[in-house]
């Protein structure tokens, strides 16, 4: 009797352990449409701060950029030649030198364009 | 009349120079580290940007490390804190010259050439020689290419824990849509 309560205990211990493991491996990827940004900046702004150096803290964060737009690709956008915005899907109904309010994850600084990418972009306004 | 001649003359050099560029900031590299029946190891990056000088043939592009993608989120969390580094090294570039290029012969079927020139990530630079397809498609210029890397050359240590289901050679592929 002992014997069998010890086995079943064993058995759910491993259940649990397995479910853990499984979740931390296969946890979701960040979701950066519903995360907060930590900062709200215009596209100038951001460039001015990853060409002077001191735009560490913004790298892989979700940031929301103002600014108008200065060019419309497929499934990006640019805003005032100084921030490149991807998109996951397709964009409609966008039109040049439009203002437009836009959240997403800052990837880098590009130096060969000079201008600072953010990518897995949303419209918030 | 002499002053004007020289101005369109100095115009004209330069709507010449711009057109002579063809480039992209939404070229596509993926690479993949896969080892048959563990979990994939295979990452995309979207955002790459490329221009090509099509007077001279040189090439340059530029991928940043934290724009690769993976299917799964703790792999792309490694890549990007154990292995790339990414914080540290936040790009990838290549810089390069295609050999015997010559814009106009371009067309719209695929035309092999190579390209020389070096790869540099992880604070390593490594000197390459690769074999490129172009094609110009509706004044769309298209680069397709394929090649190795190995993680040694960028001193990109893979543990021996996980060297199993990591493969030592990394294949990389990249297409990029310039335009002028």
């Amino acid at each position: 009797m002992k014997k069998r309560r010890l086995f079943f205990l064993v058995v759910i211990l491993l259940l649990v352990g397995a479910y853990f493991t499984y979740n931390y491996l296969y946890q979701d990827h960040r979701d950066i449409k519903t995360e907060d940004s930590v900062i709200e900046i215009t596209a100038e702004d951001l460039l001015q701060q990853f060409k002077s150096g001191t735009a560490a803290s913004i790298l892989n964060n979700t940031i929301t950029v103002t600014g108008t737009i200065s060019q419309i690709e497929e499934m990006a956008v640019t805003l005032n030649n100084s921030v490149h915005c991807s998109f996951d899907g397709g964009l409609t109904g966008l039109v040049d030198n439009e203002e437009i309010k836009i959240k997403g994850r800052c990837i880098g600084y590009d130096d060969l364009f000079e201008v600072v990418k953010l990518d897995q972009c949303s419209i918030t306004k | 009349m002499k002053r004007q001649l020289t101005l369109y003359l100095i115009l004209f050099c330069f709507t010449a120079a711009i057109a002579q560029k063809y480039s992209t900031k939404t070229g596509e590299i993926n690479f993949e580290a896969s080892v048959p029946s563990f979990e994939e190891v295979k990452a995309k990056n979207t955002n790459v940007s490329a221009i090509l000088n099509a007077e001279t043939g040189d090439f340059a592009a530029l991928a940043l490390i934290k724009g690769f993608r993976f299917k799964v989120a703790l792999m792309e969390e490694h890549f990007n804190e154990n292995y790339a580094e990414s914080s540290k090294f936040p790009k990838a570039t290549f810089k390069g010259k295609i050999k015997d290029f010559d814009a106009s012969s371009l067309t719209e079927s695929e035309k092999e050439f190579t390209i020389s020139g070096a790869v540099t990530m992880h604070g390593e630079t490594k000197a390459v020689e690769v074999p490129l397809v172009l094609q110009m498609q509706n004044g769309v210029l298209l680069i397709t290419t394929n090649f190795v890397l190995d993680p040694k050359d960028f001193n990109i240590k893979i543990p021996k824990i996980v060297s199993n289901k990591i493969s030592e050679e990394v294949m990389v592929s990249a297409s990029f849509s310039l335009t002028n």
